[in-house]
């Protein structure tokens, strides 16, 4: 357990950092702050990034399929 | 544009010794009130009230920033007892700053004695559906109920039985994951003095394919770390072939147990 130790070198997602730093701790105190209406804007932006990289590996994975299946025709053709 | 807006990490009733986080620029620590509040000067060109709006919807700047913010608090707290503030707090001026200190004094002083000694644990629990749904029969007495009546049925009553089952495994995967996310929750408990349940998020904000189940934090005195490490440590071991993959991480900053009240 002591790699769960919390530092800058693990790596723990933006998203559970996120969860704590925006909505939890002092809030609500200074004299500029980030609004609720931000915050809900902040995790629309990460939610579409996920999707994103989510849609990325997708088209990466069926690429690599491709290839293999092509190789595969090559191979039992020759 | 001037540098003349103070951002705020974190507070402690003692003072921190600035020099052991020299990789941090710009660090600084002034006491007001008595308590002694770790910050930085920023410019208005980043954090104005506009500035800090743009910025926040760029995902690179805010995850450089908030990983920036929990990196501070979570060094100071290595040897002073700190209340973490919200990220982008940030005050105009040092007027307002010690304002909000001698209105909220008490209940500072409060937290502190709320979170001193003690550290912030997170457990995390997710379930694989597809590889908990096989102990489903063991468990439910309806769904090994079903499989006795589908081996005696002819094959089209059998199929319709069949769809049956398959919604009913459904229902009881939700049923069986919720106690068993409840158990493993209590095991935490017993090693804590205070704990909270946080919302649990959707899949497309974990990044993860598996059910999210528990997302609890816990407040842990720091005698009792050990034990609480341990119980994560073995619940993670022993559940993993069930399907649940547990995970703890902290100590974080004392976020989800500071309440500050006027």
């Amino acid at each position: 357990m002591q790699e769960d130790k919390i530092d800058n070198r693990r790596n723990i997602t933006i998203v559970e950092i996120l969860d704590r730093v925006l909505t939890k701790g002092v809030v609500i105190s200074g004299d500029v702050v980030i609004s609720v209406a931000d915050i809900d804007l902040v995790y629309l932006g990460i939610r579409l990034m996920l999707s994103s990289v989510e849609t990325i590996e997708q088209l990466r994975l069926q690429k690599i399929k491709d290839i293999n299946s092509d190789n595969s025709a090559v191979n039992s053709s020759d | 544009m001037k540098n003349n807006l103070i951002y705020i990490y974190c507070l402690s009733d003692s003072s921190p010794e600035l020099s052991r986080y020299a990789e941090f620029d710009g660090l600084k620590c002034d006491c007001f009130g008595g308590f002694f509040v770790i910050y930085k000067i920023v410019s208005e060109k980043d954090f104005s009230e506009e500035s800090l709006k743009k910025n926040i919807s760029d995902i690179a700047w805010l995850e450089s920033n908030a990983r920036e913010h929990i990196g501070v608090i979570s060094r100071i707290m290595e040897h002073n007892t700190v209340i973490p503030f919200q990220f982008g707090t940030i005050y105009k001026s040092e007027e307002g700053l010690s304002n909000f200190i001698e209105k909220y004094s008490s209940s500072l002083t409060e937290n502190i004695n709320k979170v001193g000694g003690h550290e912030e644990w997170s457990v995390k629990i997710f379930c694989d559906r597809n590889v908990f749904k096989h102990q489903i029969e063991g468990l439910s007495k309806e769904v090994s109920a079903l499989e006795i009546e589908i081996r005696r049925s002819s094959p089209g009553k059998a199929y319709l039985l069949e769809r049956k089952k398959s919604e009913l495994i459904e229902t009881d995967i939700d049923r069986f994951t919720y106690i068993y996310s409840q158990n493993y929750y209590n095991l935490f408990l017993k090693h804590s003095e205070l704990t909270q349940i946080n919302n649990l998020l959707p899949k497309d904000q974990t990044g993860r394919k598996d059910d999210f189940i528990l997302n609890a934090a816990f407040l842990v005195k720091k005698n009792s770390v050990f034990n609480f490490i341990q119980t994560a440590d073995l619940l993670r071991k022993e559940k993993k072939l069930l399907g649940f993959d547990v995970i703890a991480t902290g100590p974080w900053p004392p976020f989800s147990f500071i309440s500050i009240k006027a």
